[in-house]
């Protein structure tokens, strides 16, 4: 059976690692195990299949070895519940991968701004991970990442690595615990102090919506363009190849046009009540 | 004399565009104060005799709970205000705050602050737009964080 | 021009090439039929049952709903005995070929659930996997009918996903039907979809009916529509004949009742976000879907996986939804577009709107089935009329106070 062929079946993944990232939310690392799906790009996502259950749409967090896929769900139903339960060796289905990603590349030369909001980061570590992949190619690289406690912050044990591998990395939390010794706030608070530039940064965003209009409404008060910010935006999917109708904002199929929009275009679509 | 000069304020964010005639009296009172990590600067039930302005570093506004716990509220930085009760009777200070990182700041004499505004309006004026303004951003990110954005969304149905 | 074979009336005769057009006598359709069914077709077409004309598989020419009309109005759909013996003298029916290109209820693939993993046993359902999908010939299709099929294969036929859809298309043999008569609900002329049949067809019937003559003019579209055409008698058609049924066609784009603006629904339906109609017809708006049911264009559609008792066995199934439901935009704990209002209000927008947006042309082909079979008689033409009003006397009232000075 040729899975490329058919591009709505399901390719057979294999889960070869279990990362627990918080107490609802774990990254799998999958290879494949017949033919690979197609080279991803940053910001894309795949349809994840739990088999006999359902399928649900999940960002791709980065690239394992072997043509591998990392992918982190957050267990907040039926089927994320059934992927995030998965143990190595379980073999689940992916399709994909879908969409549009986040062009980093296309903001070599600049300061480089990633926002991230809760579970909005694993969609931007692709992205962040591209850029240190070539650290030269980008002036500053700074991520700021909003979590709504310490032990809710996915990715924690990487941040001093991209530290170490030239991002400016801030992290603040919604609600403190006793130790917590950084930033309390919301992660809009961390962009006076980070001092940007905005003539000259490109600014990603992921994160709730609410929180994604307001850390962009405080980009282009600092005087960002909103050509210059790009958000990932969410609605429900069900085929992924603009066939359903599901996943469109106005005339957006999120599927195909998005996930990842310019800020230029997603404002007045935003700001649309019930769109 | 503080030694602080209405030049060394005046690039202090909170105090941006300041005229040079307000900078000089608030330069009056001042003194530039480094607060090392873990140095209490105030506590919850002081009077508010002094106020500061951030330069570098991290305080944490915080309560104490049983248990002998502090939780922390907020943590201010580089460019901030820290302190509104000595501006509002009975000018008494409703949380902690605690240097989490070394710190430099400027501090201030709260009640002759208060008093030069009693009798400069303009004066007064211009700080008290800048204190509303700092208020108003904390009251906004205070009210987004009550939202509780990163829970995970109550499913009454959840997913297919 | 292809050859043309003279011969007598009645004769057997071979039919010209594409770009020909004939003549044949309402005696004739039973032989068309059995063209058809001799070149591997199923025959689906236009049938009377249960007080409507649907469309269903015909056995012969007899089964046409010769003599029935329809009584079309907002909310309101009644057969009724037409005073001559046309069989395409109709509109409007409840069903559509959608439901033949784009099945209601499809089996996506079945799978097997074993090992900690899962192996796909079968791509497609069972009907389709050996011998492809059914021949059909789609006979009688309205102007606005061909449009809407082409408007589907540009969503569903082209993309990456749905060679299930290109698959059926690529069988089916459309004899399409021009309109001499509209309904009272037909709006395909300032559509730009009829009454005339663009290119898209095999072949393509015009009735004439005059007392006791009938017989059909057939503009002979393609090489496929030419064979199956060959062996039915027919003669070439006459200069007066192809006139007279050419006139009936036009006069007809005469007599709709209802239109929609010539151009500028894209940008209306962008600029009407806000607008108060949308309270207006969501009050009257029960979100009951039919008119996506009866839509020849609305294709959405919803996947579920299925299990058996033992667990072993899983299915994935696609099936028609509707942006009517709540459960369409369900994200993050609710549906996005929970009210009565945003509901209708994204199912219009997109169909004369974001449709260009995401399609490159119109959705809507002005066959006038929403209205029909809408329980409350929503009158989309009658909406737009509203909406564009709206629009102009807020653009009156924006120009009378510029700078939000009152």
């Amino acid at each position: 059976m040729s899975q490329v062929a058919a591009p709505v079946l399901p390719a057979r993944y294999q889960v070869v690692e279990r990362q627990e990232e918080t107490h609802d939310t774990v990254t799998l690392c999958l290879r494949p195990v017949d033919q690979p799906i197609p080279a991803y790009q940053p910001g894309q996502f795949t349809m994840l299949y739990a088999p006999g259950i359902g399928e649900v749409p999940i960002s791709i967090s980065g690239t394992g070895p072997d043509l591998g896929l990392a992918q982190t769900v957050r267990a907040v139903g039926a089927v994320t519940r059934a992927l995030c339960a998965c143990t190595p060796g379980r073999v689940i289905g992916v399709r994909g991968p879908y969409g549009t990603g986040w062009d980093v590349a296309a903001a070599a030369g600049d300061d480089l701004l990633i926002v991230a909001g809760g579970i909005g980061l694993a969609p931007l570590r692709g992205a962040l991970l591209a850029a240190l992949g070539h650290r030269q190619r980008y002036r500053r690289v700074v991520a700021l990442v909003g979590a709504r406690s310490p032990e809710e912050l996915v990715f924690a044990r990487e941040l001093d690595g991209w530290r170490d591998d030239g991002a400016e990395v801030a992290v603040t939390v919604d609600q403190a615990v006793a130790g917590w010794t950084g930033h309390v706030g919301v992660v809009t608070q961390l962009l006076g102090r980070a001092e940007i530039e905005s003539a000259r940064t490109t600014a990603l965003i992921c994160g709730p919506e609410v929180m994604m209009r307001l850390t962009a409404r405080e980009l282009r008060v600092l005087g960002v363009p909103t050509a210059r910010i790009r958000v990932s935006l969410e609605r429900n999917m069900r085929c992924g190849v603009a066939e359903c109708g599901h996943c469109q904002l106005g005339p957006l199929l999120l599927c195909r046009d998005g996930p990842v929009v310019s800020y230029e275009a997603a404002m007045p679509l935003l700001a649309i009540r019930e769109l | 004399m503080s030694g602080v000069t209405p030049a060394d304020l005046a690039d202090h964010a909170f105090l941006l565009g300041m005229a040079d005639g307000h900078l000089a009296v608030l330069a009056r009172d001042c003194w530039v104060v480094p607060v090392p990590k873990g140095h209490r600067l105030f506590a919850e039930g002081d009077t508010a005799r002094r106020f500061w302005l951030i330069r570098s570093g991290r305080v944490a506004l915080d309560v104490h709970a049983p248990g002998d716990r502090q939780l922390i509220v907020e943590t201010l930085g580089q460019g901030d205000l820290l302190g509104l009760s000595w501006l509002v009777p009975p000018y008494q200070w409703q949380f902690s705050a605690t240097a989490v990182a070394d710190a430099m700041t400027f501090e201030f004499n709260a009640d002759a602050v208060r008093t030069a505004c009693e009798s400069d309006a303009g004066l007064g004026y211009q700080l008290l737009q800048r204190v509303m303004s700092a208020a108003s951003s904390r009251l906004q990110a205070t009210r987004i964080r009550m939202l509780d954005l990163y829970a995970a969304s109550s499913t009454v149905r959840g997913e297919p | 021009m292809a050859d043309e074979h003279y011969g007598e009336m009645g004769a057997v005769d071979k039919a010209g090439g594409p770009g020909s057009v004939r003549l044949m006598e309402a005696a004739a359709l039973d032989r068309l039929f059995a063209s058809l069914h001799e070149a591997g077709y199923r025959v689906i077409g236009p049938t009377a049952r249960d007080g409507a004309i649907v469309l269903d598989e015909l056995a012969a020419a007899s089964d046409l709903p010769f003599g029935w009309g329809v009584r079309l109005e907002p909310g309101g759909y009644r057969l009724r005995r037409r005073d001559d013996t046309a069989a395409f003298g109709h509109s409007a029916g409840p069903g559509s070929w959608k439901q033949f290109l784009h099945p209601p209820r499809e089996k996506l693939w079945s799978a097997r659930l074993a090992d900690g993993g899962f192996e796909i046993e079968q791509a497609g359902d069972d009907a389709g996997r050996e011998a492809g999908p059914p021949r059909l010939a789609f006979f009688g299709v309205r102007p606005c009918d061909l449009r809407a099929i082409q408007i589907q294969d540009q969503v569903l036929g082209t993309g990456r996903g749905n060679s299930r859809y290109a698959a059926r298309r690529s069988a089916v043999l459309i004899v399409a039907v021009n309109c001499t008569e509209p309904g009272a609900t037909c709006f395909c002329t300032s559509m730009g979809t009829g009454p005339a049949a663009g290119p898209g067809y095999d072949l393509a019937l015009t009735e004439l009916v005059s007392g006791e003559r009938h017989a059909f003019l057939v503009d002979v579209g393609t090489e496929a529509g030419a064979s199956v055409l060959a062996g039915v008698p027919q003669t070439p058609a006459g200069a007066a004949t192809i006139d007279r049924a050419r006139s009936a066609v036009a006069e007809a784009s005469q007599h709709m009742g209802r239109s929609m603006p010539a151009a500028g629904l894209r940008e209306l339906m962008a600029g009407s976000h806000d607008a108060d109609r949308w309270d207006e017809v969501a009050s009257r708006c029960l979100t009951c879907g039919n008119c996506t049911l009866a839509c020849p264009t609305c294709f959405c559609t919803t996947v579920e996986d299925v299990t058996d008792l033992s667990g072993d066995h899983a299915e994935r199934w696609q099936h028609w939804a509707s942006c009517f439901d709540l459960d369409f935009s369900y994200l993050h704990g609710g549906p996005v577009r929970a009210s009565a209002n945003s509901r209708y209000r994204q199912w219009l927008t997109h169909k004369l709107g974001t449709w260009h947006d995401q399609f490159g042309s119109s959705g809507c082909v002005g066959c006038g089935r929403c209205i029909v079979w809408c329980p409350v008689g929503i009158d989309i033409t009658e909406e737009v009329a509203a909406l564009q009003a709206e629009a102009q006397g807020k653009q009156a009232h924006d120009a009378e106070t510029p700078g939000g000075a009152p």
